[in-house]
């Protein structure tokens, strides 16, 4: 009996338990597949993790990782977005204005902003003290975040905040597994067990493109809260390149046939379950409006099929849980739950094309690049440039006229060496320069001040919708570092942040048919949220003038040196008594030609034309200069050893 | 005699004055025309040549002190004596004890008498037991005993201490009803008793107090959890004295410790005075079953008692975790007999899993603070029931170990975990009981004591006859914590000493370091607050000596980690000699050479001029002149003579 009862209860503890005593906490994981244009395959995984606000829950937590509460608590976090990249987005073949692209495709190296709850004159020591521990905590070198010339706080440009928002970003950051395990260890199941166990690590650094991104969002500090306490978003997006499993490509018709591929011919691995701990846990499939409509051209010619699951123009492995349709471009969602397989059972999807396809991705209205003009080490210009991406038009808007107007907001920082004129912006449409009051809508501009804060720049334009490419210069000037102040690559170059580039008009949101109810997916309602289209340009490498490092020391020397020269033959004639030195002279070679006859009568004539010569060298004047050279020479001679053996 | 002939020949202007010495006038003469001088020949050079050398002498110190470094200058002589202070007698904080005898019959020579007898047995015997007992942190040996007889007859007390007893005479009638309750009755009508004089107010230590009553019954030995212990039943007076002087000196002065448990510098306490407690549930496989905890409630109804009373040992602060996916990496076998999975001890330094046991330094914990992990490990059902086991053979009761300044894991096992067939894809979720938490913190406060070097839980001890402890709520009784205090108010003092002294050698050793001025600070305040925390253990004060040593420890130790020590970019004397030496070596070589040529210059003319002075050059004159004529003219003699040190002018006169 007395082994029976706790067994009891146990057992009704457990039947009205499993929401209940993790109280509000939640973990749902997600991991979105999407073929690309160029034979390509994008991978999202998705990790939500949510905790009750501690005011009701208190600070003990089940599933929520106690270092992001820690952290948001020491640091009054409002919200904050760390995201580590390798590879650059492809912004024209992987798509510009869908919820993928512009939030999750981040500039390469490392970017961190984060908005605090503090004092206005305690969030620069709050942002120090942050960077220092996420360098601690995911391996990284983001403490080089911490000194004033490399975080900037943007005023409009790159969000909307009140001055509490930092941001900085380290373009040159390599990225690899060490800062990958400290991120899979906030999840619950780590890479154990569920989505992530399919995370095979040279699998996802082989690929084209990663970005591990952890967003953090806090009710936690006063505002009135609908949302949960602390929203941990943790998101990786791969680009892989599927191994061709046919060689034959089939070239008829010209077009260059899919590669098929599945989860395991991607990642090497199957999904065997769920994380136990997840409240969700699910794979999707999208195919984009393009390709949805290509494939229907397709269908139509080709609808026999054989296979089980056949959709127009392709097979799935797996048959979906159901289909999900985007209610304004017609895109198409495949959910697959994972909920039903396990060790024994696992998921494996894949995709197998029948025909050649063809589409182009969903861009943003302009596409943008930044590149360096100028040579030299002295002076150049950074252009940015905006290219309409023309058939992309329907996203501007139906009307075509002269009233339509796409804004352009551009958020640029730049080092304090790199020393921009503001006043020489110039700005170029369709190739033609133009007054900047007419296409500048608004401007903002804090110079960088040398070795405390970089040059921010902060530009909305408003272009007409017609305009084909928009051009922006400025001119700068190279700076010169000191000494201690060069990286050990000094000649390398210097990287200049990427520059953020926003259409705040446009929203890049996809909503989905279908109730509520059955789209309480996290990864769907994120997609629903009304973000601006958002995208990075490149990061610019910025030659300096190297110095010769050994030159302050041999500028020493070679100063004192002559210094020294100096002094000493100052002094040298200053203490001189050449009258003196002359009849000395005199002297001697008066004693010597009265010893000399009787040596001289025993040399030979030959001897004695060689003391001739002698006699005449000791006169006085020659023999004077001569020294003087020769104490120069062993003077240089000593300076030359001392600077090679101590030097 | 070509070159003769070339020199200007000043002979020719006077020939008929020196007929003698047609050579040697042209030799000496002086070419300036105009040789009328005043000054004394060769001091013009000779003074330039010194005022360059003594500017140069002069500089040195500017030079020197234009180069020189910031240091703050440190307090060095008394981090000295402090550290040779505290190394020829650990601090030590009186103490005081008391022992009431009741219901003793005074001997035939009176009551006073014995009282007195009897306080200097039990002095004796204490001294006895703790003379090997040099311990840091232990009592005064200067302490008092002060002995209080009462029975039906009478009061009496020694006159030897100082202190005045806590026991209040005429208690002795009350004790009947007392005793009828049972131990904890009996603590607390003592402690009521006793404890109302023993504030922290009372200078010159605690009193501990060991009542013995003498009963019509069986001996029983009680140790309080205050500042007491009592002994009731048949004794003899022998016995007592005995019992009483072993747990005055074991008990009330070591705090009740096994020797070497835990080194005294390995205290469990952060650098700052910080403690985190740390406890993760991990749970080894969810996909067998997933295991909670209600830890806030546990938090305040078991941890805020113990935080509180240990507060003036160190700040503590608690955080916890559930893991998941955290499998031991030690093997355990399966035991038929026990129809258990077992892991020995032997097992013990591979069971804790660095590698899947993310446990994870707190963000929370600021700069120097200790971690102790606190771990409850359930295992999956491949490995369930997991018991651990003792070297001889028997099944631990707690189930769980420690590793010093790490932490401790207990090993708690699901109920009805072999029944439970496994489950692979629909894990049971279950909480922890309150009553299964409860006997976990239980068992982890017993670790918690042993970290600090306490015993687990202090049961019968066999050896000094002791019947039963009496356990505290909070975990710590009274005269624990008090060893505890004097033990770690004596150790932060050493590790402040040792902190600061390794800093003042350091900063010797390295002539040009920086040092700021807020080390300099720091230190002196360190050494401030170690110099009040010697006053206040001398007074007693073991509270207050506490806190303070800490502090003293904690901005010792900050001085020595400031960050502008661990820049290693020093502007280092070689560095100093290479930039300075290409211009000043050769520079002084000349002035030197020069300067002393110079000199040796200037004493030659003012020898000759010495000579001159005495009439004799021309004596002189004459014998060069025949020395010349014989071809043995000596070149130095010909070097100053004829070139001129000797003026024309002397010679043309005395000539």
């Amino acid at each position: 009996m007395g082994n029976v009862r706790p067994v009891l209860i146990v057992a009704l503890v457990a039947l009205g338990c499993f929401n209940l005593c993790y109280g509000g906490e939640e973990f749902s994981e997600e991991l979105l597949l999407r073929p690309l244009p160029d034979r390509k395959v994008l991978a999202h995984f998705h990790f939500e993790s949510t905790t009750p606000p501690t005011k009701d829950y208190g600070h003990h937590h089940h599933l929520f990782p106690k270092a992001i509460y820690q952290l948001v608590h020491k640091f009054r976090i409002c919200e904050l977005e760390l995201s580590f990249t390798q590879g650059r987005w492809n912004y024209e073949r992987w798509g510009g204005s869908d919820p993928i692209s512009s939030s999750n495709a981040k500039p390469p190296g490392v970017e961190l902003w984060a908005i605090f709850d503090v004092p206005l004159d305690h969030v620069d020591a709050t942002w120090k003290n942050l960077t220092h521990t996420l360098s601690g905590l995911f391996c990284a070198s983001i403490n080089f975040l911490e000194s004033t010339t490399a975080y900037s706080t943007p005023a409009w440009a790159f969000q909307k905040s009140s001055g509490s928002l930092r941001y900085g970003a380290l373009p040159r950051e390599a990225v690899c597994t060490e800062n990958l395990t400290p991120w899979l260890k906030l999840l619950p199941c780590r890479d154990k067990s569920g989505l992530a166990s399919i995370l095979d690590r040279p699998a996802i650094y082989r690929g084209f493109y990663h970005s591990q991104r952890l967003r953090i969002t806090s009710n936690e500090f006063g505002s009135e809260g609908i949302e949960p306490g602390i929203d941990l978003e943790q998101t990786l997006t791969i680009v892989v390149q599927p191994d061709d499993q046919r060689t034959s490509m089939s070239y008829s018709s010209g077009k260059i046939q899919q590669p098929d591929w599945s989860i395991s011919s991607i990642f090497g691995r199957k999904i065997s379950g769920t994380c136990v701990l997840a409240r969700s846990s699910s794979v999707f499939l999208e195919l984009e409006s393009t390709l949805v409509s290509e494939l229907n051209k397709v269908g139509v010619d080709n609808a026999a099929s054989d296979g089980d699951i056949t959709f127009p123009g392709f097979e799935l492995s797996v048959a979906p849980v159901r289909v999900i349709k985007e209610r304004r471009s017609s895109s198409v969602l495949f959910e697959f739950s994972v909920d039903k397989y396990h060790d024994d059972n696992p998921l494996d999807i894949g995709v197998k094309w029948k025909h050649p396809v063809v589409w182009s991705c969903v861009q943003a209205p302009f596409q943008a690049n930044r590149f360096l003009l100028g040579s030299g080490n002295e002076r150049g210009s950074i252009v940015i440039s905006l290219r309409s991406t023309v058939s992309q038009r329907i996203f501007v808007g139906d009307e075509f006229g002269d009233g339509c107007e796409v804004q352009v907001v551009i958020f640029q920082v730049v080092p304090w060496y790199v020393k921009i004129y503001f006043h020489t912006i110039q700005v170029f449409l369709d190739g033609q320069l133009e007054l900047t009051s007419a296409v500048i809508e608004k401007i903002q501009v804090s110079p960088s001040e040398d070795r405390v804060s970089p040059g921010v720049m902060e530009v909305a334009l408003r272009l007409p919708c017609s305009t084909m490419s928009a051009v922006i210069t400025v001119n700068f000037d190279k700076g010169f570092l000191h000494i201690d102040e060069y990286p050990p690559d000094a000649n390398q170059g210097y990287d200049i942040p990427s520059a953020v580039v926003r259409f705040p008009d446009i929203q890049a949101s996809s909503h989905y048919l279908g109730d509520n109810s059955s789209l309480d997916s996290p990864i769907l309602s994120k997609f629903q949220e009304n973000n601006p289209v958002l995208s990075y340009t490149e990061v610019l490498l910025v030659p300096l003038a190297t110095p010769d490092f050994s030159m302050p020391y041999n500028v020493i020397t070679i100063t004192c040196t002559v210094f020294a020269l100096y002094f000493g033959s100052l002094l040298n004639a200053l203490r001189r008594r050449v009258g003196e030195e002359e009849r000395l002279l005199k002297q001697k070679a008066a004693g010597k030609t009265a010893l000399l006859p009787l040596i001289l009568s025993k040399l030979s004539s030959k001897l004695r034309v060689r003391s001739h010569e002698s006699h005449k060298s000791a006169s006085p004047s020659p023999l004077l200069s001569n020294k003087l050279i020769m104490k120069a020479i062993l003077l240089a001679g000593l300076a030359v050893a001392w600077h090679f053996y101590f030097g | 005699m070509a070159e003769i002939e070339e020199t200007p020949q000043p002979s020719t202007a006077e020939p008929h004055q020196t007929p003698q010495t047609p050579l040697l006038s042209g030799a000496i003469a002086d070419p300036n025309p105009n040789n009328t001088r005043s000054t004394k020949p060769g001091l013009k050079r000779l003074i330039m040549i010194s005022t360059v050398l003594i500017s140069f002498v002069l500089g040195l110190p500017f030079l020197l002190k234009s180069i020189e470094i910031y240091r703050s200058p440190l307090p060095f002589r008394d981090i000295e004596s402090l550290g040779d202070r505290l190394e020829s007698i650990p601090l030590r904080l009186p103490c005081r004890f008391q022992a009431v005898f009741l219901g003793f019959e005074g001997g035939s020579s009176g009551l006073l008498f014995d009282v007195e007898k009897l306080g200097f047995v039990i002095f004796d015997e204490m001294r006895e037991l703790s003379r090997n007992n040099g311990k840091c942190g232990g009592c005064d040996t200067n302490y008092t005993v002060s002995v209080t007889l009462e029975s039906g007859a009478g009061c009496v007390m020694n006159q030897g201490s100082a202190m005045p007893s806590l026991w209040q005479c005429g208690s002795y009638s009350e004790l009947d009803d007392r005793l009828k309750d049972d131990d904890e009755g009996i603590d607390e009508w003592l402690d009521s008793m006793l404890g109302r004089n023993n504030g922290d107010s009372v200078d010159g230590g605690k009193m501990y107090t060991v009542v013995v009553m003498n009963r019509d019954e069986e001996a029983r030995i009680v140790v309080g959890k205050h500042r007491h212990a009592w002994i009731r039943g048949r004794v003899g007076e022998k016995y007592a004295i005995d019992k009483v002087a072993n747990i005055f000196v074991k008990y009330f002065m070591n705090g009740g410790k096994e020797d070497a448990l835990v080194k005294g510098e390995f205290m469990p306490v952060g650098a700052d005075g910080r403690i985190v407690l740390s406890f993760s549930l991990l749970n080894a496989d969810p996909r067998h079953w997933i295991y909670n905890w209600d830890f806030k409630r546990i938090e305040e109804v078991k941890l805020f008692p113990i935080i509180k009373v240990l507060s003036s040992v160190a700040n503590i602060s608690v955080e916890s975790q559930v893991l998941y996916y955290t499998p031991k990496s030690s093997f355990s076998y399966w035991d038929e007999k026990l129809s258990s999975f077992i892991f020995s001890t032997k097992d013990l330094p591979f069971f804790v899993n660095s590698n899947e046991w993310h446990l994870d330094t707190s963000i929370a914990a600021g700069g120097r603070s200790k971690v102790l992990q606190f771990v409850v490990y359930i295992p999956s059902a491949e490995e369930c029931p997991l018991l651990l086991q003792l070297p001889n053979g028997e099944i631990s009761s707690t189930n769980g170990f420690i590793s010093p300044m790490w932490g401790g894991v207990v090993v708690w096992n699901p109920p009805g975990c072999s029944k439970n067939s496994k489950n692979e894809h629909h894990p049971i979720s279950n909480t922890l009981s309150p009553q299964d938490l409860q006997k976990v913190l239980e068992v982890f406060t017993g670790q918690l004591r042993q970290l600090f070097g306490l015993k687990s839980s202090n049961q019968y001890d066999s050896h000094t006859g002791i019947f039963s402890f009496l356990g505290s709520e909070s975990g710590f009784t009274e005269w624990e914590l008090d060893a505890l205090l004097r033990q770690h108010a004596c150790f932060n003092l050493i590790s402040c000493a040792s902190t600061l002294g390794s800093l003042s050698r350091l900063v010797q050793s390295l002539p040009r370091m920086i040092i700021m001025d807020e080390i300099g600070k720091q230190v002196m305040l360190s050494l401030q607050a170690a110099n009040l925390a010697e006053n206040n253990a001398s007074l007693g004060i073991y509270e207050a000596s506490t806190v303070s040593s800490k502090q003293a420890r904690a901005l010792a130790e900050d001085a020595f980690f400031h960050p502008s020590i661990m820049s290693i970019s020093y502007y280092s004397f070689e560095h100093c000699f290479a930039i300075y030496t290409p211009f000043f070596l050769p520079v002084l070589l000349h002035v030197v050479l020069a300067a002393v040529k110079e000199c040796k210059r200037y004493k030659k003319s003012t020898l000759s001029t010495w000579l001159g002075g005495h009439k004799q050059s021309r004596i002189v004159v004459t014998l060069m002149l025949t020395q010349y004529r014989h071809g043995k003219i000596p070149q130095e003699i010909n070097f100053y003579y004829g070139v001129g040190c000797l003026p024309a002018s002397d010679i043309v006169t005395y000539g």
